[in-house]
């Protein structure tokens, strides 16, 4: 008896010492810096001597700071064009992905170079493609004898933006969907049509719903992707024009190190977040389904 | 016996280690500027071995600002650091991290010698001196020579209606434009754009009037500046968003350039740097043409941090570097940036380089005339107004010119207050 308790204990001690590095590594690296969150939300600091304690005057500065409302409503512009654009090419990709015979390997890498490639290096790819004497425009004005102001345009910037980060984004979202697809057992189909079911019917009545945990997981992506994108707009439009590209995270930084302002940009940080988390929370409720796929 | 000599030389070594002082000291990350401080640093160690120079670029992070923000923050601040602009400088002093240069033993005659004392005018926060300068670098309009000359044009444009003559004969819509009028929509772009005009047609007039925390850009010289930008954007002779490098592959004739872009030039488009030609930026038509133009300096320097427990063998170690001119012409060899005094063009020390570096020998010529940024704790956010306020309305002509700037001084004056 008095063996086995002390194998369970022995088990436990295992157990939490190889948990502990996690531990340690959390209370480090999010455990201090959530609790200076926390103390910086109610404080002012510039960086020297200790914080002073403010109360609330951080919060309702951000609550009537026209310039923070506006990034975020240009996150949720983003998402507008975002998250409609890349979940159907993504679909399609994973879709296109699952018919081909040969090869899925190499396609599927090809979309993923996308994913890995430097921001700061395609930022500057795009912005040539784009700009008023590039390619596009140039083929555009030939074809049609139109341009389109991609980057100088308040209306069309972020729309561009999007565009850059759909392209880098579909191939991964594509796999996770392609992944989704692949475990769609087949007798399903070849039930539904026994039933008479057409390829439309299949399509919503069968891969839709059951795709439902892989288009949650990637609409989850998709949101917190939006309100941290920031080296797309920092290197192309800076922000512009009109601060029509101006997110939270490039407005936080300068306002942390450039106005010398850290507690209130640590302030923004948590309405961020709450902001964010909010959404997943609303996408999930509402559209999360159980799907049994045995 | 041995033993006893063991403990002995043991002994030796921990007094030698604890009797070298320890300065730490941080420089820009650029190839060119390690090199001339890695030299320098290893002679100072070599002449005082009593003291320990722990030299490193400042760490890898957003921006030199960031890094250095962020090491304050944590107590870990270096005692020297170089790549401080003006406005930086202006907030750390805000915060009290500066040590006032002009109290320390020493410094009128550092000045003297090193012959920056109108520079140094020019970089003074509340009458002190936070910060030697270490170069300034003068922004000039860089211009084609073939293009100027297939457009009938011998010399290069100096006023603005001589850009609009040239811009008529010049520019084709979507393929190539006259000038690259504004620089980008980043709040650091205000300096090598409209700053550096407003400075060219005002004789180097500050656009802040620092004494009484006013802007003052919305006079006779902002108007012309502002109309300026507007009439080239109405007339679709210049654009934003020109890809990158538009100077070297001929989408414009004439550009805004820093000295910095002299050893890129060098470097990515050799055939390109004999068709250079540098001139002064364009001034207003009425601007008297014997009277020298100003510009804009973009310029950086060296503090002290006064969280350093050993201020006096850092202002010694300062004030060694800066009464070398050897030091100051090996910089310009090694970065082709002129170094902020004002002899360069009367010293022999530097006459080799500039035989042998022309187009660096123009930007020398514009040191005495090259005027750094307002020093002001607040630049982020009035280059941000200027840019939303007066830069961006005049591209899109959505404001007329006395609206934008109005505009633009009554919210840059609401912040300075």
């Amino acid at each position: 008896m008095s063996k086995k308790i002390g194998l369970a204990k022995k088990e436990a001690r295992k157990g939490f010492s190889i948990s502990s590095i996690y531990l340690i590594y959390a209370a480090i690296f999010w455990g201090y810096p959530f609790v200076w969150l926390f103390i910086l939300l109610f404080s002012k600091w510039r960086f020297v001597g200790s914080p002073q304690f403010v109360g609330f005057r951080n919060i309702t500065r951000v609550l009537t700071d026209p310039l923070f409302w506006k990034t975020v409503t240009n996150v949720f512009r983003f998402m507008m064009y975002y998250i409609p654009l890349v979940l159907i090419g993504a679909l399609l990709f994973a879709i296109a992905l699952n018919k081909i015979k040969f090869g899925k390997t190499f396609v599927a890498l090809s979309f993923l170079v996308a994913n890995v490639s430097s921001g700061v290096a395609y930022s500057i790819m795009f912005s040539n493609l784009f700009s008023v004497n590039g390619p596009i425009n140039k083929a555009l004005n030939s074809l049609f004898g139109i341009t389109i102001p991609w980057f100088t345009s308040p209306q069309w910037a972020m729309f561009s933006i999007a565009l850059i980060v759909i392209w880098k984004f579909i191939g991964y979202y594509g796999l996770i969907l392609y992944a989704g697809l692949t475990a769609i057992p087949k007798s399903l189909y070849e039930a539904a049509e026994l039933d008479g079911a057409g390829s439309l019917t299949k399509f919503f009545r069968i891969t839709l719903p059951l795709l439902n945990p892989s288009i949650i997981m990637v609409l989850v992506l998709a949101i917190t992707l939006a309100f941290g994108i920031f080296t797309e707009p920092y290197m192309i439009t800076g922000g512009g024009p009109m601060r029509s590209t101006l997110t939270p995270m490039m407005h936080m930084i300068t306002t942390a190190f450039q106005r010398m302002d850290p507690t209130y940009a640590a302030t923004m940080a948590v309405f961020v977040a709450i902001i964010s988390f909010g959404m997943i929370w609303v996408i999930r409720k509402t559209m999360e389904r159980e799907v049994d796929l045995v | 016996m041995k033993k006893l000599t063991v403990v002995f030389i043991a002994l030796l070594l921990t007094v030698f280690a604890f009797s070298q002082t320890k300065l730490v000291f941080w420089t820009a990350p650029n190839p060119q500027q390690e090199m001339f401080w890695k030299e320098v640093v290893a002679e100072y160690e070599t002449l005082h071995p009593e003291i320990d120079i722990e030299w490193s670029t400042i760490p890898a992070a957003g921006s030199s600002e960031e890094a250095i923000l962020t090491a304050i923050a944590s107590g870990r601040a270096p005692d020297i650091s170089t790549n401080i602009f003006s406005g930086f400088a202006a907030q750390l002093a805000d915060i009290g991290q500066l040590v006032a240069l002009n109290e320390l033993e020493g410094f009128d005659e550092l000045v003297e010698t090193r012959k920056m004392g109108s520079i140094i005018e020019g970089w003074k926060i509340n009458g002190n001196a936070y910060v030697i300068p270490i170069y300034s670098n003068p922004v000039l309009m860089w211009w084609r020579d073939s293009l100027l000359k297939e457009a009938g044009f011998d010399n290069p444009p100096r006023t603005y209606s001589e850009i609009y003559e040239f811009s008529k004969n010049f520019v084709v819509p979507m393929e190539r434009y006259s000038i690259q009028v504004i620089a980008g929509r980043n709040w650091w772009d205000r300096w090598f754009d409209f700053i550096t005009y407003y400075y060219a047609g005002g004789q180097g007039k500050s656009y802040i009037d620092t004494e009484r925390m006013k802007a003052t850009f919305n006079d006779e010289v902002g108007q012309e500046v502002a109309q300026f930008i507007k009439t080239m954007f109405d007339n679709q002779w210049t654009a934003v968003d020109l890809g990158s490098d538009p100077f070297y592959n001929g989408a414009i004739a004439g550009t805004l350039m820093g000295p910095w872009s002299i050893a890129y030039a060098e470097n990515q488009y050799p055939d390109v740097v004999d068709d250079i030609v540098i001139t002064p930026p364009p001034v207003p038509d009425n601007y008297p043409s014997d009277q020298p133009i100003y510009t804009f300096a973009d310029a950086k320097g060296l503090v002290i941090f006064n969280t350093t427990k050993n201020l006096e063998e850092a202002w010694e170690f300062v004030k060694w570097v800066f009464s070398r001119e050897d030091f100051d012409s090996k910089w310009l060899e090694y970065t082709k940036m002129p170094p902020a005094r004002e002899d360069l063009l009367s010293n022999e020390v530097f006459a080799d380089f500039w035989e042998t570096n022309p187009l660096a020998a123009e930007y020398a010529k514009y040191v005495p005339y090259a005027v750094p940024p307002a020093p002001i704790t607040t630049t982020v956010d009035v280059q941000d107004i200027m840019t939303v306020e007066l830069i961006e309305p005049l591209m899109h002509g959505t404001k007329d010119v006395q609206k934008a700037l109005d505009d633009a001084i009554k919210a840059i004056n609401r912040i300075l207050w």
